[in-house]
């Protein structure tokens, strides 16, 4: 089952064979663990947005219109899970949790150097706008196109460029001085 | 200098992109399917699968009490819904002798209009026709021109559509409020219907 494709999946899944969606699990988690995570900040919420994405997947499995693009609809669904708990967050005292391991395994001529331009990073990405940060994790960390980004967000292309390029200026000037050091 | 493209964007997303490490805790997939373990399975095929699987069946004593029990309740039942059924059968004649003030509203006529040039069909559905692609009530016909329209019955109250485009595109109406799903990103279309005075 591990090689076939999407639809394939689906469709046993549908048939009643629960145990086969453990592959779509190891198939999209990492990845969009990783956008969770620079989303909102934490670990801890990130899997659970992630988890909440998966089991609301599985529970409207037989709405997926296009089995073979499940993991575009996946991720549709992980965006809206972000944007709803970090509003949810957003109402909470703000916390911020640097990924320690990931800074630990990204170090490799100069860690201290490395570690803090990461850690900037990461700060950096948080303090954005959280439509703000949106955008510019779809456009430049998962590469998507604006057309696509329209399509998954429901914000039209030219919100959307306004978007990334107020996060890039926001960056450029949080991050310029780090960057040049 | 603004140039969304440079070089520290690029070393940025580079970062970013670096998978995390570990990307999700040990026990990440086993909560998810223990979680999808407990929702009700997904059973397409699956009256056919247990009407030809072979199974062993155990029957209990105590079991045959609670089938008795179960045929007189199903008979208290059927003689409930017969009861129903007698005053189902004579509510027309009670309605003509006695006019109801608040009767049903009747559905009503909505022209249901999309500009598609390229498409080879256009089919309107909503949560009144059960979103079926397929229902013949519903389906437009080409104007003309790119033009594509339907007239089509539709209940008073609120309703969500959209126009799907040879049985694949969903396309929200160009001339209608949108109402987003949020969990799972579709964009409908949304309308009120009004009993015409």
């Amino acid at each position: 089952m591990e090689g076939s494709s999407d639809g394939v999946i689906v469709a046993r899944v549908l048939r009643g064979d629960v145990e086969v969606f453990r592959v779509l699990v190891n198939r999209y988690r990492d990845r969009y663990a990783r956008y969770a995570f620079h989303m909102l900040g934490n670990r801890e919420d990130a899997e659970e947005a992630l988890q909440d994405a998966f089991t609301r997947a599985y529970r409207s499995l037989a709405r997926c219109e296009d089995p073979e693009r499940f993991g575009a609809w996946l991720f549709r669904i992980l965006v809206n899970r972000c944007r709803t708990l970090g509003a949810r967050r957003g109402r909470r005292a703000r916390t911020f949790v640097v990924d320690e391991v990931a800074m630990l395994e990204a170090a490799e001529d100069h860690p201290a150097e490395r570690n803090a331009w990461r850690e900037e990073i990461d700060r950096g990405l948080q303090k954005l706008r959280a439509d703000q940060r949106e955008a510019f994790l779809l456009k430049y960390v998962e590469d998507l196109g604006y057309d696509e980004m329209s399509q998954l967000t429901g914000v039209g292309v030219s919100a959307l460029k306004m978007r990334v390029m107020r996060a890039c200026d926001r960056l450029r000037e949080l991050l310029s001085e780090v960057h040049s050091a | 200098m603004r140039n969304d493209d440079d070089g520290m964007m690029k070393e940025i997303a580079r970062q970013l992109r670096a998978p995390l490490s570990p990307p999700v805790s040990g026990s990440f997939d086993a909560r998810v399917m223990s979680e999808v373990r407990r929702m009700p399975r997904h059973s397409r095929f699956r009256l056919w699968s247990r009407l030809t699987t072979p199974r062993t069946v155990t029957v209990i004593p105590l079991s045959w009490g609670l089938v008795a029990a179960s045929i007189a309740l199903f008979a208290v039942i059927g003689a409930i819904r017969a009861f129903d059924d007698i005053q189902v059968a004579t509510k027309p004649m009670v309605t003509a002798l006695f006019p109801s003030t608040s009767a049903p509203k009747p559905p009503q006529r909505v022209q249901f209009v999309l500009v598609a040039p390229d498409a080879k069909k256009v089919s309107v559905v909503g949560d009144f026709n059960g979103w079926d692609v397929d229902h013949a009530g519903y389906q437009a016909q080409h104007r003309g021109g790119g033009v594509w329209s339907v007239t089509a019955p539709v209940p008073v109250g609120h309703h969500r559509y959209s126009f799907v485009v040879d049985d694949s595109v969903w396309v929200a109406d160009p001339t209608a409020p949108r109402v987003v799903d949020n969990d799972y990103g579709v964009t409908n279309s949304a309308i009120v219907v009004q009993e015409q005075k």
